[in-house]
């Protein structure tokens, strides 16, 4: 190498260096500069929070509720507040739906079961800015007590229940802090399906939901769902009390399964073991050998189905019915119809906004029925299902694609979503239906259809002893397992008939939803024992 | 010079035993072959094939027949002095109405074990009242299961309504015994329609097109042209001009139905009809029946003591 080389080399060596010093340096310069504004910020922080906090007795976190002082303050309800509060300064209770801060001001949808009204809260001589900050820092879901002066707007709130008003919030405390992350938003829980897709925003899955179930019941369409299902239950009661029935409850603990072995739940019975009742049937019928004529009962059923479909739970609440008469079935199923009638007459004149808040997040075609409710015998339904090109034997049961075919085409005809099919042949019916008089073949029986699907499945039982036997025997059942029940109509027994539904598959029928878990709180089923 | 010769490999006559399970083609270098040989391909003639052939052959000569009819047809319509000449057409005397119970299955479709039910939905503002003299004959001749329902739809009928169709028959509960089942449906419907077989037929729309397919059912039609006209007429001048018609159309319609009661009982003569039913129902409906016109007052007094207009009666109030 050369000597010129050596000293260039040197010399590139000294200005490689300055040029890597010079980076150096230019780095640590921005460094030390982002310090200095990152100090400066803070010390400007520093210097907001130390400039006079003149709001800070209105707001904060109140210490956890322990009943420490009983104060004698009314709370207003969110779904109260109408045009006739204005300008009264009034405390509310309820959960932050949304908040948003923009600039000087903080919105907060604040939220009720399944009503919403909007609160603003603006820097100004009654809040400061470190409270505003606070109001916009605030965790979805946390509840809140707010006082604040109701204001009439004259613009329409198009996006909150209470169109006509909004709070000027004055104070603002928490009572209950939620945590940040929720497992799942709540305006997802409500987008229905096809607007998901369409507009990319995401929905819940029904698993997300139902691990979550706490949350996803506070959406306006749980909430709705489940008030209209309690107004089914009293519905039921009250239409049933009225005509003269009794309400019973049945032991669930049983000896023996009631209606067949493979589908019941046994339980460990201090040294034997015992099972979970499948249906109130046996001691509905007791009762009615009992002579209280008329009874019903609202209570859990147990069955270890392992269907994993859209309406089967192992564990749901049946409504049974079960009647004495005097000559003729009939009479039972013009009850129980005329009981569902008034069950859907009343949900239609009085749950119309529920029906309505389901409908916009699984929107569906409203319920219709016809007073008295239509009844068609088997073989017109065979009839017309042959019409329609089905190929099926004239005793064979009814598929579930062919109730479903049935339901369209009564649909069509009679434009009624809710028909009783009567008649349906001896052998597809349990071991205690009575048998038809005329034709051997047929049976006293019945099964009740909501939108093609079934919901009830009814008969006139057997109430002869004897006759009972030779049936069970028939159907190769251990007579010694049902000999309690066969006993109970040894000793005169009036005829009788009777039925249940499930609540849960009524409501998800009435409202044209497509899965029964929708309709159960804390559903069951074979995959799912929790929550 | 002799050609050179191969001696035979095999003999000339060796018996060949063709199998049965191949198809044979006709030989195309033998003439003459019967060809029917070929035809007996499995040894018979199939059954089947010789049916299908009968049946095409008489299938076209049914369409030849037709086509000679229906020229023969055109033939008398479009020249201008057909040997058909309407005016001689001899009013014989009208058959006694109501003679004989149709033939269900001809008039509606082979019994499939179920009952033939027909279904009326109807608005509970505008009752079809001649729909209620029609069941009412209807009951006198077939076994028919009525029924009233209410639709979700309204929300309350009045009492009346709901009875219109008379007490409900004590073995209601076995629909089996029944030859026609009647379902009328208080529904909120703009116009009257009726269903039957919802797979073969489309719902029947406007009272009076229902009105003539259940008449149809009495099989108590005219057979006479001129008749069957004449009632169609009478029943489009009540729909038209005495329900949906201003009040000078409804006064010209009942001097018109003045006139016609003058020359004879009943509106085409003297045997009872669709159109007496329709009119007298619809002029019924219009009310003021006392300052009708004499001879159609006497008329709606006939039709009331023929007894089946009870059922509308009390609806008028």
């Amino acid at each position: 190498m050369t000597k010129e080389n050596v000293q260039g080399a040197g010399e590139e060596e000294q200005q490689a260096q300055s040029k890597k010093a010079l980076k150096k340096q230019q780095k640590e310069a921005e460094k030390a500069a982002k310090k200095a504004e990152k100090q400066a910020k803070l010390a400007a922080e520093q210097q907001e929070t130390d400039e006079d906090d003149f709001a800070k007795d209105r707001y904060g976190i109140c210490p956890m509720v322990q009943s420490q002082q009983k104060l004698d303050r009314a709370l207003v309800r969110v779904q109260d507040l109408t045009p006739e509060k204005a300008e009264q300064q009034i405390w509310v209770r309820a959960r932050i739906h949304t908040s948003r801060a923009k600039g000087k001001q903080c919105f907060l949808v604040l939220r009720h079961q399944q009503f919403t009204v909007q609160a603003l809260l603006a820097v100004g001589e009654r809040a400061s800015k470190q409270m505003v900050k606070f109001a916009a820092n605030l965790t979805k879901e946390s509840i809140i007590d707010v006082e604040a002066v109701v204001k009439k707007v004259e613009q329409k709130i198009e996006s909150c229940s209470q169109q006509d008003v909004e709070l000027h919030v004055e104070r603002i405390f928490v009572i209950s802090q939620s945590e940040a992350r929720l497992p799942l938003q709540l305006e997802d829980a409500v987008r229905p399906e096809g607007e998901g897709d369409e507009e990319g925003r995401a929905t819940v899955n029904q698993d997300t939901r139902l691990d979550n179930r706490v949350i996803d019941l506070r959406t306006t369409t749980s909430q709705a769902i489940f008030r209209l299902q309690s107004g089914v239950c009293q519905l039921f009661r009250d239409t049933l009390i009225n005509k003269g029935f009794v309400e019973i409850q049945t032991p669930k603990i049983i000896s023996a399964a009631s209606e067949g072995g493979a589908n019941v739940f046994t339980v460990s019975y201090f040294k034997t073991s015992a099972y979970l009742a499948q249906s109130p049937q046996l001691y509905k019928q007791m009762c009615i050998c009992a002579d209280f004529d008329k009874v019903f009962c609202v209570g859990p059923v147990f069955r270890a189905e392992d269907s994993n479909t859209h309406r089967h739970l192992t564990e749901f609440v049946g409504l049974d019915i079960e009647m004495a008469f005097n000559y003729h079935y009939h009479e039972v199923i013009d009850s129980i119809t005329d009981t569902m009638v008034q069950i859907f007459k009343g949900l239609r004149d009085r749950f119309q906004t529920e029906i309505q808040t389901v409908n916009k997040q699984y929107p569906s075609e409203p319920f219709k029925f016809l007073e008295p409710t239509l009844r068609l015998e088997y073989k017109e339904a065979v009839a017309m299902l042959k019409a329609a090109g089905v190929e099926m034997g004239d005793e064979e049961d009814l598929s579930t694609p062919n109730e479903k075919l049935l339901g369209r085409l009564v649909k069509e005809k009679y434009d009624t979503d809710f028909y009783v099919l009567d008649k349906y042949p001896l052998a597809v019916r349990p071991f205690y239906t009575m048998p038809d008089p005329n034709n051997p073949k047929y049976s006293n029986s019945y099964d009740m259809f909501m939108r093609g699907e079934e919901i009830l499945s009814g008969a006139q039982r057997i109430h002869d002893a004897q006759l009972l036997t030779e049936r069970a025997m028939h159907h190769s059942i251990d007579l010694e397992k049902i000999k309690a029940y066969i006993d109970s109509f040894r000793y005169g027994a009036p005829p009788h008939a009777g039925g249940g539904i499930g609540l849960e598959r009524v409501t998800m029928l009435y409202l044209g939803l497509h899965n029964v878990r929708q309709t159960s709180m804390f559903p069951r089923d074979p995959k799912r024992l929790t929550p | 010079m002799p050609m050179y010769k191969v001696k035979p490999v095999s003999p000339a006559d060796i018996k060949i035993d063709l199998p049965t399970c191949m198809y044979k083609l006709p030989n195309i270098h033998a003439q003459g072959m019967n060809c029917g040989e070929h035809a007996l391909q499995n040894g018979e003639v199939d059954p089947a094939l010789k049916a299908l052939e009968e049946r095409q052959d008489e299938v076209l000569r049914r369409l030849y027949e037709l086509k000679a009819t229906v020229d023969g047809l055109a033939k008398t319509v479009t020249t201008p002095d057909a040997d058909l000449d309407a005016s001689t057409l001899s009013r014989g005397p009208a058959e006694s109405v109501f003679r004989a119970t149709a033939d269900l299955d001809s008039l509606l479709g082979k019994d499939l074990g179920a009952l033939r039910d027909i279904v009326i939905n109807a608005n509970p503002a505008h009752p079809p009242l001649s729909l209620l003299v029609l069941h009412a004959l209807l009951c006198q001749r077939y076994q028919v299961l009525s029924s009233v329902h209410v639709h979700s739809s309204v929300s309350a009928v009045p009492p009346p309504l709901l009875s219109c169709l008379g007490p409900r028959h004590i073995d209601s509960y076995a629909r089996q015994r029944f030859q026609l089942g009647f379902t009328l449906i208080w529904k909120d419907v703009s116009k009257l329609q009726m269903k039957f077989n919802t797979q073969s037929m489309y719902p029947i729309e406007g009272e009076a097109n229902v009105a003539r397919f259940l008449f149809r059912l009495l099989s108590a039609e005219p057979q006479d042209p001129v008749l069957a006209t004449q009632m169609d007429c009478w029943i489009d001048t009540a729909v038209f001009q005495l329900a949906e018609g201003g009040s000078k159309e409804r006064a010209v319609t009942l001097r018109s139905l003045n006139s016609a009661l003058g020359r004879s009982p009943w509106l085409l003569g003297q045997e009872f009809s669709l159109a007496d039913i329709v009119c007298a129902c619809c002029v019924l409906r219009a009310g003021q029946t006392t300052s009708a016109p004499a001879n159609v007052q006497r008329w709606l007094q006939s039709c009331q003591n023929l007894g089946h207009f009870d059922c509308v009666y009390p609806l008028l109030q």
